[in-house]
């Protein structure tokens, strides 16, 4: 039963992901790598090893997946742009102080395009919407600074209109409640400073309900526990100032468990195989828990909490207090 | 359009048919963290991809390329979208999509891209029927797919056939017949009673709301600890703006251990069915449907529902602990001496 963060292994995990031939995951993907390098370097920043992989190569390959047609960024190189890959680019520069490279003008064009009539907005041409991909523009132009291009009651409308019955939020308004999409509105709404939208006490409360006999966190009553929720959750609870009503040692636990012990890397439950979406999340989850030897993280953002303070975009956020051993 | 069998299949590269299509190489000169170990049949596809984007081709045998990639990948978006856009273009018959994709659905249940380019075909086709039945094939496989659910929500609101939504009830029912603990089918019960407008023959509101009292009290005395069920009694509750209180009789049982064995049964009360005799007691949400009763009848009660909370906290539900306590200390701030 591993009971502490292995650190070293992980770093290892992350720096290997670039030669290993084994540790191909099915769902890696061209259409995630963009999203993959910015869930490497995040947990390598948290786990105060940042400079495990190469700068200099991590911004040309962000650079090299600007869709110049559309005015902002692919998964990969030669894929249209899209607003998961968009968001996840910019808060690679910003790790990377890179953020200059960015021709902002476009990019704030090209989210802004996307934003339907309803205030929801797409993830790309293709016309997905999907609460996830509103983040993703809030987020988005709050880091480039131009916030205030955003008609905010338009959003804040819609997802007044994704909250149900239990006090959660879907995909989409009248979707089922789940944890991921929880996360997304919540920090959408601390974003634009309107957190008062919230049924706090029932939305805490249902987020409370999440933690399983076993530590872990499920997305929705009655399903698995996962260790992404270890994120999803807890951020929501942080960013509301509840994060207490998790119980913290049982769910630390569960994380650790998850990982593996001989390559390196978290998985999404004990004894599954590991992948960099559940060691970034798996690790955020174990910042916000105040695990000792770990850099501070933002909830709002998934960053390093010191990045989104030097960019003055710090919210009212409460983590668990930073354990000394 | 002529499939090569398993045996034929050649590379892009190999077919003389093709051989007028420029193929382009992904940008790989750079070694970046997490890449993709293509096989050779993938990176020859979407090398011949990127060809016929190039040259803005969309022919029949685009077709076959992007149903190639969607198979081996259903994550690339793009060749979704560009397949899309050339079924457009030829004025493909789109029955025959929907087919192709029905069968792709089956291993691809988790991927958005399936379901949204469903989506986009049904908007054309509009005959949304088949689609009903298409749903609840595919739920057999994955009773609580998230896309699944969301899309039969979004057929029956966008189409909004009173036909369509006629057999959504019995739909639902044999859902939470198969597993009660279904939280994505208690939730389209919710969106169908109550959040879908008024159809013909429901006018009658408070009708609807004896109905839907009626059917998850019956639910939660087969299977009390079911948190989706009492969400959904809370959930009719707030909707229908009748205090809590109105339920005690129904809830208190559930918040008590199982009578001692060869204790009488008490008188049957249709509105108020007891838990089964399987059913594990007390049960948590009882326990704290209760004590929001106490909370909300105030003064004198709010002691029962102190101990309530206490008893929470330090033995039917220790977990959330601190949210027990956090309950009794903001109820204490109300007390008056």
């Amino acid at each position: 039963m591993t009971t502490s963060l292995l650190v070293p292994l992980h770093v290892a995990y992350i720096r290997a992901l670039g030669n290993s031939q084994d540790e191909l995951s099915y769902h890696l993907s061209a259409h995630l790598r963009m999203n993959a390098v910015y869930w490497g370097l995040t947990a390598l920043c948290i786990m105060d090893h940042k400079d495990a992989l190469d700068r200099d190569e991590m911004v040309d390959f962000v650079m090299s997946c600007w869709d110049e047609e559309a005015g902002a960024f692919g998964a990969h190189t030669d894929h249209d742009a899209h607003l998961l890959s968009t968001l996840s680019a910019i808060q690679i520069l910003l790790m990377q102080d890179a953020l200059d490279r960015v021709d902002v003008d476009r990019v704030v064009k090209f989210i802004l395009s996307l934003q339907q009539p309803s205030g929801i907005f797409a993830g790309d041409a293709f016309g997905e919407t999907d609460t996830r991909f509103l983040y993703c523009a809030v987020s988005a132009l709050s880091l480039l600074g131009r916030l205030h291009e955003l008609d905010v009651e338009k959003i804040v409308a819609y997802i007044r209109h994704c909250r149900n019955f239990d006090g959660g939020f879907g995909a989409i308004a009248g979707a089922e409640s789940h944890a991921a999409q929880v996360f997304v509105c919540v920090a959408a709404l601390a974003i634009l400073d309107r957190l008062e939208e919230i049924d706090q006490p029932t939305l805490c409360w249902w987020l409370s309900e999440r933690q399983l006999p076993n530590g872990g966190l499920n997305g929705r009553p009655e399903k698995l526990e996962d260790v992404c929720y270890s994120f999803w959750v807890l951020s929501a609870l942080s960013i509301l100032g509840k994060l207490t009503w998790i119980d913290a040692s049982k769910l630390e636990a569960f994380i650790l468990s998850a990982q593996e012990t001989e390559s390196g890397g978290i998985a999404d439950r004990p004894g599954d195989v590991p992948d960099v979406f559940h060691t970034l999340f798996g690790i955020a989850g174990l910042s916000l828990l105040g695990y000792p030897g770990l850099m501070d993280l933002d909830p709002v953002y998934c960053m390093p909490a010191s990045i989104v303070e030097n960019v003055g975009l710090r919210k009212g956020w409460k983590a668990l207090q930073r354990r000394t051993s | 359009m002529d499939v090569p069998t398993e045996e034929e299949h050649l590379l892009y590269s190999q077919r003389p048919e093709w051989a007028d299509v420029l193929p382009l190489e992904q940008y790989e000169n750079i070694t970046p963290l997490a890449p993709i170990f293509y096989t050779d049949e993938y990176k020859d596809a979407t090398n011949y991809f990127r060809g016929i984007v190039k040259s803005e081709e969309m022919t029949p045998r685009v077709l076959e390329l992007t149903e190639d990639i969607i198979r081996q990948n259903p994550g690339h978006y793009s060749a979704w979208q560009y397949r899309y856009k050339t079924l457009m273009a030829l004025k493909c018959p789109l029955d025959d999509e929907l087919k192709l994709m029905d069968e792709l659905a089956v291993k691809h249940l988790k991927t958005y891209q399936v379901w949204h380019h469903r989506r986009l075909l049904v908007q054309q086709t509009r005959n949304p029927g088949p689609e009903l039945e298409f749903i609840a094939n595919s739920l057999q496989n994955d009773m609580k797919n998230y896309h699944t659910w969301s899309y039969r929500q979004w057929i029956l609101a966008y189409f909004n056939d009173d036909e369509l939504w006629s057999h959504e009830l019995d739909f639902v029912e044999s859902m939470l017949e198969a597993d009660v603990r279904n939280n994505s089918a208690w939730h389209h019960r919710f969106f169908i009673a109550f959040q879908s407008g008024v159809r013909n023959g429901d006018q009658d509101r408070d009708a609807i709301v004896r109905r839907e009292l009626a059917f998850v009290k019956e639910r939660i005395a087969v299977a009390p600890n079911n948190a989706s069920a009492w969400n959904y009694l809370r959930g009719i509750l707030d909707h229908a703006k009748t205090p809590y209180s109105e339920l005690q009789a129904f809830v208190k049982p559930y918040s008590l251990p199982q009578p001692p064995f060869g204790t009488p049964p008490e008188v049957v009360d249709l509105e108020d069915p007891l838990p089964s005799k399987e059913a594990q007691l007390p049960c948590v949400a009882a326990i704290e449907f209760m004590a929001d009763i106490y909370e909300e009848a105030g003064s004198g009660d709010l002691m029962k529902a102190t101990e309530l909370w206490r008893s929470l906290a330090n033995e039917h539900d220790t977990m959330r602990r601190r949210y027990w306590e956090y309950r009794i200390k903001e109820a204490s701030k109300t007390i008056k001496i």
